[in-house]
């Protein structure tokens, strides 16, 4: 059976307010429309969900927010030092958090990808992707269906 | 009391870990099935009483580690508990039918975790809100 609608930026939203508020201890308002969601340098997690609706989750986020869910979802405090692997293992492990929940929500036979880091240049446009605010600093989500591309 | 957290999560090893050291255990990680198939092997029965398994993880995923573990009689005393974002009911049927005795979604807090280790017994000391 194929679901083409998929998931919506309301269902990947709740996901995000569920996964944050258990695991991060932070609220996950939406980005102000009238202001730009820019950074400079960031880091893009993504993770595939296939059966039913087949396609991707993307967050891309600034990589100093990067650090911040890191040390959040660690517990651990302002002056301590989180290095790059546990930065990278813990925003994809939210990602892979928000992907389960989404996939349940789907419901029907699915299965869950295991999530993937890499490096981004520039954000996608608000455009494409949900942004939401992450103590004042923009982290967006796209959910990519596979005949499109994540920018 | 002792207790093998088996993740692929660097992070989640450490959530896991740390509200099993409140509440008393002795913590043990594995990164995958295989890796911690290895790590109940080495203990030479000195086991763990208890092991917190993801499901999906790459070289060997959480079912099928406890599809292993129940093959072994010497290794029946392990309680499993799977912790996952595998929440859909015939995945918990499936995990259950395996041989694990309790299943954990993922995201979960951590009065959530120390309730499932009420239930199973495995509650090693007093502990307080681990919020």
């Amino acid at each position: 059976m194929t679901i083409n609608s998929g998931p919506d930026h309301a269902l990947v939203h709740a996901a995000i307010e569920q996964v944050w508020g258990s695991m991060l201890f932070e609220a996950a308002e939406p980005w102000p429309a009238d202001v730009p969601a820019d950074f400079e340098t960031g880091l893009q997690a993504h993770i595939e969900i296939r059966g039913g609706w087949n396609g991707r989750l993307v967050l891309t986020c600034d990589s100093v927010v990067a650090t911040q869910i890191a040390a959040a979802l660690l517990g651990m405090g302002p002056d301590e030092q989180v290095d790059e692997l546990d930065v990278h293992d813990a925003v994809g492990e939210v990602l892979n958090v928000v992907g389960g929940s989404v996939k349940g929500a789907i419901g029907g036979a699915m299965t869950l990808g295991l999530p993937g880091i890499r490096a981004s240049a520039s954000p996608p446009t608000s455009e494409e992707s949900l942004v939401v605010s992450w103590r004042g600093a923009p982290v967006h989500v796209q959910i990519v269906p596979d005949a499109a591309k994540a920018s | 009391m002792r207790a093998l957290i088996v993740d692929d999560s660097r992070a989640m090893r450490k959530i896991v870990g740390r509200i099993l050291v409140d509440a008393g255990y002795e913590v043990l990680e594995a990164g995958d099935g295989q890796e911690a198939l290895d790590v109940l092997n080495s203990l030479d029965g000195d086991l763990p009483d208890l092991a917190c398994v993801d499901w999906n993880m790459p070289v060997m995923d959480g079912l099928t580690f406890i599809t292993e573990v129940r093959k072994q009689t010497e290794w029946r005393a392990i309680t499993l508990m799977m912790v996952t974002t595998e929440s859909e009911q015939d995945r918990i049927v499936r995990a259950l039918a395996a041989g694990a005795h309790e299943y954990l979604i993922k995201p979960f807090t951590g009065d959530a975790l120390v309730e499932k280790l009420d239930l199973l017994g495995l509650t090693a000391t007093t502990v307080g809100d681990l919020a």
